[in-house]
């Protein structure tokens, strides 16, 4: 019986564990929880209600393309993460941010983890992830969610 | 003989036929490659179809996709080896560069950077191409690979697997 159990528990950690080191959205490392991806449709269904309460939307990649983003630039570059980092402090800890990328795979994202890693660091509380998994494109271009122009 | 007559209809049915196909714009083995036409870092306007004639291959790229700018010396190696061969469906080979990037001088630098000889357009509308739309790009880097007519060989290969499929139609 002790040895069945053993061998169940040995199976479920082995899940586990490979199901983290595969999962798209979130690596092991990451500096977001699951809870911190927020869904395109989420936030899309938020824009195109303007009684909704709006986010204040970074786009820390190559082009503001969410409607109502703000264009930092790419978050790798220490100068845009510098001009986030001004953005930011002016904001009080509790407002609503949601940032984005949408270049590439998550896995291969130069931009969101400096980004994520500096609200975190700035003790934000109620900061999002967009969750543009493959990229901006796939995810919510050809989704025909809003756009700027 | 009525057999023999009906035979050949049917053939020169079906071959009227795949001729239509393949002046069908679309993007599978086969089709007509969509025309492309974009401006050069200088502003000058190429389109694919002005290198009709060579084998083509259509790489999208984007110097924000670092698998996509390694590639470039791999395809610099092909360029060199390829540009002057001859094919059974075009002589010469061509590299038609689409950029992805939004940010001129971050494409311009790599150019220069990797010393790219081939041609090389962008309309630095980033995902928000209309090229990313025609050829339903899902990621970069992507290609496709095309004949002298402009009908789509392959696509989406690269390293070896590019290599053997152009090296199938050089000439013996």
């Amino acid at each position: 019986m002790k040895r069945r159990i053993s061998i169940l528990l040995l199976f479920a950690m082995a899940t586990s564990t490979l199901v983290s080191c595969f999962s798209p959205a979130q690596g092991q490392n990451d500096p977001w929880t699951p809870q911190q991806l927020l869904a395109p449709a989420d936030l899309a269904k938020t824009l195109k209600d303007s009684k909704s309460p709006q986010p204040i939307i970074f786009s820390i990649g190559m082009q503001a393309i969410v409607k109502g983003s703000i264009d930092i630039g790419p978050a790798m570059v220490a100068e845009n993460l510098n001009v986030l980092k001004q953005k930011l402090s002016k904001l009080p800890k509790n407002a609503a941010i949601v940032v984005y990328c949408g270049c590439c795979p998550f896995s291969r994202c130069p931009n969101i983890r400096p980004a994520m890693a500096l609200l975190k660091e700035m003790q934000f509380t109620n900061y999002k992830l967009l969750n543009l998994p493959q990229n901006v494109k796939v995810d919510w271009i050809d989704k025909g969610y809003p756009m700027n122009e | 003989m009525k057999n023999l007559i009906l035979t050949t209809v049917l053939l020169v049915f079906c071959s009227s036929l795949s001729a239509i196909y393949a002046q069908v714009p679309g993007l599978e083995k086969g089709n007509k490659a969509p025309e492309i036409s974009l401006p050069d870092p200088n502003g000058k306007e190429i389109s694919l179809s002005s290198l009709k004639g060579k084998l083509v291959l259509i790489d999208f790229w984007a110097t924000w996709c670092s698998p996509c700018v390694e590639e470039q010396t791999d395809l610099a190696r092909l360029f060199t080896k390829f540009k002057n061969s001859g094919f059974t469906n075009g002589k010469g080979f061509e590299i038609y560069g689409v950029s992805l990037d939004a940010k001129k001088p971050n494409w311009e630098n790599v150019v220069r950077s990797k010393k790219i000889s081939w041609v090389q357009v962008s309309d630095l509308k980033f995902w928000k191409s209309p090229v990313a739309k025609t050829y339903n790009i899902q990621e970069l880097p992507f290609n496709v690979l095309i004949d002298g007519k402009g009908i789509i060989l392959a696509k989406n290969l690269h390293g070896i697997d590019l290599e053997k499929a152009i090296s199938k139609y050089l000439t013996k």
